[in-house]
This record gives C-alpha cells, sequence and structure tokens, in this order.
C-alpha cells in the first residue's frame, strides 16, 4: 500500500511540470492551430536563467528564498520577451498555416540551441536547494521542494482554468478555438487573441521552467525531454483541449512512473509511445477530442 | 573574343591557378585531425572539452616546431564536427571528415554508436582512427587503424571493483543502472562479471534513456530492492547526481559508485550533498601537491573555456596528438597505414606526466590500447579525491 501512495505520489509531482508545459502547447495549437517546437526553449531560457542568477544572488547576500524568486521573476521576464519577440517576428505571420509554423519552428530550435549553448555553455548549473527537508504523505516520502512545485502547478492550473472559462478573455479565447471566423463575426479580435494565447503559452512554459530548476537537471538541453513528453501528453489528450492536456499530462507521468518502477525505466519509455499508438488508433483526436 | 578579352581570360587563369597552388603549398604542410564529437544535447560539454585539449595539444605541439617527418615540419590542425552523440549523425561527420576535408587522421571520436559509423569509413579508406569508445568489438586485429585513447571498462573495472569491495566488506547486494546504448551496454557486460567475480549479489540491472530528467521513478525502485550498493556505471555525471539525490530524499544511504564517471562538477549540480563518497572510475583529481604546473594551468584553462574542469575523455584528447607526432616521426612517414604500423612501438608524454606506450594483446589481441594510469577517485567534502593509482602492466 505504501508502495502505491509512494508511486501515486510520484505521479502526481512529475505530472503537475508536464501539465503546466503541455497547457502552453495546447493553448497554441487551440488558438493559432500551430505547433510550436520551440516551445521547449522558452521552459529552458527561464531555467537557465534561474540556474545562473540565484547562486549569484545568494553569493550577494540574498537569502536563499529571496534569491530564488527574484531568480524566477528574471527568467519568466527573459523568456516572455523572447517569446514576444518570436511571436512578433516570427509566428503572426505564419498562423493557421501548420507548414510554415512547423519550418519556422524547427529553424527557432536550430537557433536557439546554438544560441543557449554558446551564451550558457554546456555545462550543468547547480541551483541550491531552496525549501529544505521532506514530507510524509500517508507514508510517501516527498522533498518540500517538489511539494511546493506541485501545490504551485495546481494553483497556476486551476487558475487557467476558471480564466478561459469564467472570464471575458478567456471565453474569446475559447470561441476563436472553436472557431475563429465565427469569432471575428462575433467582434473578437483574432490578431490580438492570437498574440494574448501565445504570449500566456510562453509564459506557462517560463513558470515551469523556473519551478523545475531547484530540481532537475539543469543545462541548455533540459527542454527537449519535457517537450517529447508535453506532445505526447496533449496528443493523447487531444490537441488543444485544456483538459486533455491535464489528463494526458498524468497519464504520461502515471506511465513513467508504475512502468519504471515494476518493470524498468526504457519499457516505461516505450510504454509511452505505445499508448501514442494506441490513442491515435482508436481516437484520433484524443481521449477528449480536440478543443 | 577578343584579344584583348582573351588576354585577360589568360591572366585571370593564371592568377586562379597560382593563388590554387600556393594555397596546396600551403595546405600540404598542415595535418589535419578530425573530431567527431557532440557539441550539442546533453554531451556537448565533453565534446567541446575534447576540441579544447586536441587544439590545446596541437598548439603546444606546433609552438614547439612541430611535427619534423623527413626533414619538413608539418603542423596539426583539429576540425571538430558535431555527431550529437548518434550514429546518423555520426555517420553524416565521417563522410564529412573524409570525404570533404579530406582528413586522414581522425584525433578523436566521442560515443560507441558514432564512432563505430566513422570506423566504418576509416577503416576501408585507410584513415587512422583515435577514439573513446569502450566496446571490445571496435578493435583488435580486425582493425589495425583504430586506437583507443582512454581506459575503458575492460582496464578500469577490475581494479575500481574489488577496491570498492574491499573498502566495503560488508556490502553485499548490488543495482545497477546504465544508459541504453551502446556505452551503457558495453559497460553494463563487463560490470556486470566483474561484480559476479567479486561476490557481489546484482539485484537488479536497468537501462535507461540518455535525456531523462526525471529520476524519481528510477529511484523509487531502486529503493524498492535496498540495495547496498547502487552502481550507475555509465551515466553521465549530472544524471547520476540527479539519482543519487532522488534516493538520498527517499532515505537511501549506501555505497555510491559511478563506474566511468568523469567529474565531480556536474554530480555536485545535480545531486549537492547526497553524491558525497561517490566512487569513480574515469574521473582526474586536481586537488593536491602531485598536480604539475602544466595540469593546474591547462585545467584552468579548461575551466574558463568550458567550466568544467578536465575528465580522462576530453584528456585522451590531448595524448592522441603526441602519440601521432611520435608515430610519424618514428616512421619517417605521414601515410596512415605506415603510422599506424609504428604507433603500437612508440612512447609518448601524456598529459598525466609519464612516458607511454600502448598494450591490450590480452584483452583484444593486439596493441591499440593507450597505457594509461587507472585511477580511483572519491568525493570526499564535496571535493574529488584520488584514492589509488596503478600503471597497469602486461603486453
Amino acid at each position: 500500500m505504501q508502495t502505491a501512495i509512494q508511486l501515486i505520489v510520484t505521479s502526481l509531482q512529475i505530472g503537475a511540470v508536464y501539465i503546466l508545459f503541455s497547457l502552453g502547447l495546447t493553448l497554441i495549437f487551440g488558438v493559432m492551430r500551430i505547433v510550436n517546437f520551440a516551445h521547449g526553449h522558452l521552459f529552458t531560457i527561464s531555467a537557465l536563467m534561474v540556474a545562473y542568477s540565484v547562486p549569484w544572488l545568494a553569493g550577494n547576500g540574498f537569502p536563499v528564498l529571496l534569491a530564488y524568486l527574484t531568480g524566477a521573476a528574471i527568467g519568466i521576464a527573459v523568456a516572455l520577451v523572447i517569446g514576444f519577440l518570436i511571436y512578433v517576428f516570427g509566428f503572426r505571420y505564419f498562423q493557421r498555416d501548420m507548414v510554415g509554423s512547423f519550418i519556422l519552428s524547427i529553424g527557432l530550435v536550430l537557433l536557439l540551441d546554438g544560441v543557449l549553448l554558446k551564451l550558457f555553455g554546456g555545462a550543468v548549473r547547480p541551483v541550491p536547494e531552496v525549501l529544505s527537508g521532506t514530507v510524509n504523505i500517508l507514508g510517501a516520502t516527498v522533498t518540500t521542494q517538489r511539494l511546493a512545485l506541485c501545490f504551485a502547478a495546481v494553483v497556476i492550473t486551476g487558475m487557467l482554468y476558471l480564466a478561459l472559462t469564467r472570464t471575458r478573455l478567456g471565453k474569446a479565447l475559447r470561441a476563436v478555438s472553436i472557431d475563429h471566423e465565427a469569432a471575428m463575426l462575433q467582434g473578437v479580435p483574432y490578431n490580438r487573441m492570437a498574440m494574448i494565447g501565445f504570449m500566456i503559452a510562453a509564459g506557462l512554459a517560463a513558470v515551469a521552467g523556473a519551478l523545475i530548476a531547484p530540481v532537475s537537471i539543469v543545462s541548455p538541453a533540459i527542454g527537449a525531454d519535457y517537450l517529447i513528453k508535453g506532445f505526447i501528453a496533449v496528443i493523447v489528450g487531444g490537441l488543444g483541449s485544456v483538459p486533455g492536456a491535464i489528463l494526458g499530462g498524468l497519464f504520461v507521468a502515471a506511465i513513467e512512473t508504475f512502468g519504471g518502477f515494476y518493470f524498468d525505466p526504457t519499457a516505461a519509455t516505450i510504454a509511452i509511445f505505445v499508448l501514442v499508438i494506441v490513442v491515435l488508433l482508436v481516437r484520433p483526436k484524443g481521449l477528449l477530442d480536440n478543443g | 573574343m577578343t584579344f584583348s578579352g582573351k588576354l585577360k581570360t589568360l591572366a585571370l587563369g593564371v592568377a586562379v591557378g597560382v593563388l590554387g597552388a600556393a594555397s596546396t603549398a600551403g595546405a600540404a604542410d598542415i595535418i589535419k585531425l578530425g573530431l567527431s564529437v557532440p557539441l550539442s544535447g546533453s554531451g556537448a560539454i565533453w565534446g567541446k572539452g575534447s576540441v579544447f585539449m586536441c587544439e590545446r595539444a596541437a598548439k603546444e605541439v606546433n609552438e614547439a616546431g612541430g611535427v619534423t617527418v623527413d626533414g619538413t615540419a608539418y603542423t596539426f590542425q583539429c576540425i571538430g564536427y558535431d555527431n550529437k552523440y548518434t550514429a546518423a549523425e555520426g555517420t553524416r561527420v565521417a563522410q564529412t571528415l573524409l570525404n570533404r576535408e579530406g582528413v586522414k587522421f581522425i584525433g578523436g571520436s566521442l560515443g560507441t554508436a558514432p564512432a563505430q559509423a566513422l570506423q566504418s569509413l576509416t577503416e576501408r579508406q585507410g584513415v587512422l582512427m583515435f577514439t573513446t569508445a569502450w566496446g571490445a568489438s571496435i578493435k583488435g586485429p580486425k582493425f589495425p587503424l583504430t586506437f583507443t585513447q582512454m581506459n575503458t571498462p575492460f582496464e578500469i573495472l577490475p581494479l575500481l571493483i574489488p577496491y570498492v569491495k574491499q573498502a566495503h566488506p560488508e556490502a553485499k547486494t548490488l543495482v545497477m543502472l546504465n544508459p541504453n546504448d551502446a556505452s551503457g551496454q558495453d559497460t553494463e557486460a563487463v560490470a556486470n562479471k566483474v561484480w559476479k567475480d567479486t561476490g557481489i549479489e546484482i539485484l537488479s540491472s536497468d537501462f535507461y534513456e540518455r535525456g531523462t530528467t526525471e529520476f524519481q521513478p528510477i529511484a523509487a525502485r531502486i529503493l524498492s530492492l535496498n540495495p547496498d550498493i547502487v552502481d550507475l556505471g555509465a551515466m553521465p555525471p549530472a544524471d547520476a547526481g540527479a539519482v543519487f539525490r532522488e534516493l538520498a530524499s527517499l532515505g537511501w544511504d549506501g555505497i555510491k559508485v559511478v563506474e566511468v564517471g568523469t567529474g565531480v562538477d556536474g554530480l555536485k549540480a545535480t545531486g549537492g550533498d547526497a553524491v558525497e563518497g561517490v566512487y569513480m572510475g574515469a574521473a582526474v583529481s586536481f586537488e593536491g601537491g602531485e598536480v604539475s604546473d602544466h595540469q593546474h594551468e591547462v585545467n584552468e584553462e579548461a575551466r574558463a573555456a568550458i567550466g568544467e574542469s578536465l575528465n580522462t575523455i576530453q584528456i585522451g584528447f590531448y595524448d592522441a596528438v603526441y602519440a601521432l607526432k611520435a608515430a610519424m616521426e618514428a616512421a619517417g612517414s605521414i601515410e596512415p597505414r605506415e603510422v599506424a604500423k609504428a604507433l603500437p612501438d612508440v612512447t609518448f608524454r601524456t598529459f598525466y606526466g609519464d612516458e607511454i606506450g600502448f598494450y591490450g594483446m590480452d584483452n583484444y589481441g593486439s596493441r591499440q590500447q593507450m597505457k594509461l594510469p587507472v585511477i580511483v577517485t572519491q568525493v570526499k567534502d564535496g571535493k574529488l579525491v584520488e584514492a589509488a593509482r596503478v600503471t597497469p602492466t602486461g603486453n
């Protein structure tokens, strides 16, 4: 029983970050009908900024928690600025253009890969422990840092869900996602909605990067693993569907955790890809259909 | 065409010819050393350090007068391409180095899969290749042009594993975890046998995919087996650190080994205090009075350039340059086959400070392995400390 609880708690912790990451992917697809492979790089930029700024701030007299919060704010701000530039000078011209946006995002991936490697080097950056200690939940052990990460992810996901369902902006975003021409006929400014949707997605990636930095391996390559898992999550849940992204993220995390525990990590990775194949065969639009 | 037009064309042709001849004459005195290394992705730090070390050794050799063969002084030039640690990119790099750059000597290749892709061309096209790849199948009499520039599990593990067992005689059980690629599988095969020969029971031996960033499920599995020893084989230091951190958070505190662990920086970056006590077999300590000024100086330059201390992989790229210089001068030729024939019999000054040669008759049936010292290191008080060093004997 204790093992099962430990595995469930682990799944929820891992799933929390996958959800934040895949929510951004699904939002961009829903609003702009494009697939953004450079999404992982915004996540990476934020994590790298945290990894660079926190040790520097802590070394200059900042308490670690304050240094982390400042570093996270810097990381999110930098990622948002880069996300804005990517949108204004790139994706703005390729809205609802799958092929064009695909080529653009692959080009951006190569460009950002090179720039990040040049600027930050290939070495893994240490981030000091922000919250020390562990917490016992029904016999399962969780580090305080992971628990805080999980809590933050749940709060952000809840806020996003409420914003999308209860506010005028959220309703406009959903309207554009369902039928952008009909939405425009109703007076919804599509271009503005597209930019807002893209920037919210960029913000989600940046927040996820800042949250994961203290508990993961921060290097310019960190985004690649999350990008693959994030895509799998949105394909399983349904491209463009917010509840689908949440379900998909939890699904991927659960398979990774239970498969890795009862078989081995490689078997778990294979199982995730088998899952995608099965879902695409049985429900081509994902478990909860496209948003 | 008018007479003046013909004259201009002729003048242009002569100019191009002269320039071409001049550039060919200049190029003839340069020996290109091709490098197939990861320069992007999680292995980029190893690749960048390898290029740095090749260039550093080439600079030293060139400034000391270069390689003198038959009265001509040649200089070395290192040319590195990104193999992304994959066979597919390794194949592309191999074709670029051999067919476009016209390289006749590979100063180093990193990663078993890309090295095998490169070897399939080098042996056929008569190109001499150095590699850090450690599978026994990559060298031997069938591959006379291939040489290994760092210690492999065949050299490291027979010393490291008994050392760990002797230091912890109470240890009885073990869990192994390796990357799911040629490097990991080669390491696991050797380690599995040596651990069993030492009397340790192997509870589980798993593989994981490189690039993984979440190690909690793996840690939970290891904890459920409750081993005395966790051996992370050929795992990159940063990944190994993350596993040890997750294990520590779950309450496990046993004997930690990263058999071909190459350094403490990446390990500490992700593992923090949880990496205390880790044993490694492919790392170099730059702490203590026995480190020479030259080693210190090069390491500091490397730290400034790549952000981490040097490791044995990168040092192999430095040593290959000196080995090639010695063999070319001994052979009196820069033809790769002649140099390869001379290489097993020459000695050269290694970065570690000793004058060494090649061996490997027992393991590989030919002398294609650099006779490098095997160094066992351990993390103590957050620093990498040399625990034992053995210079191998044998032929």
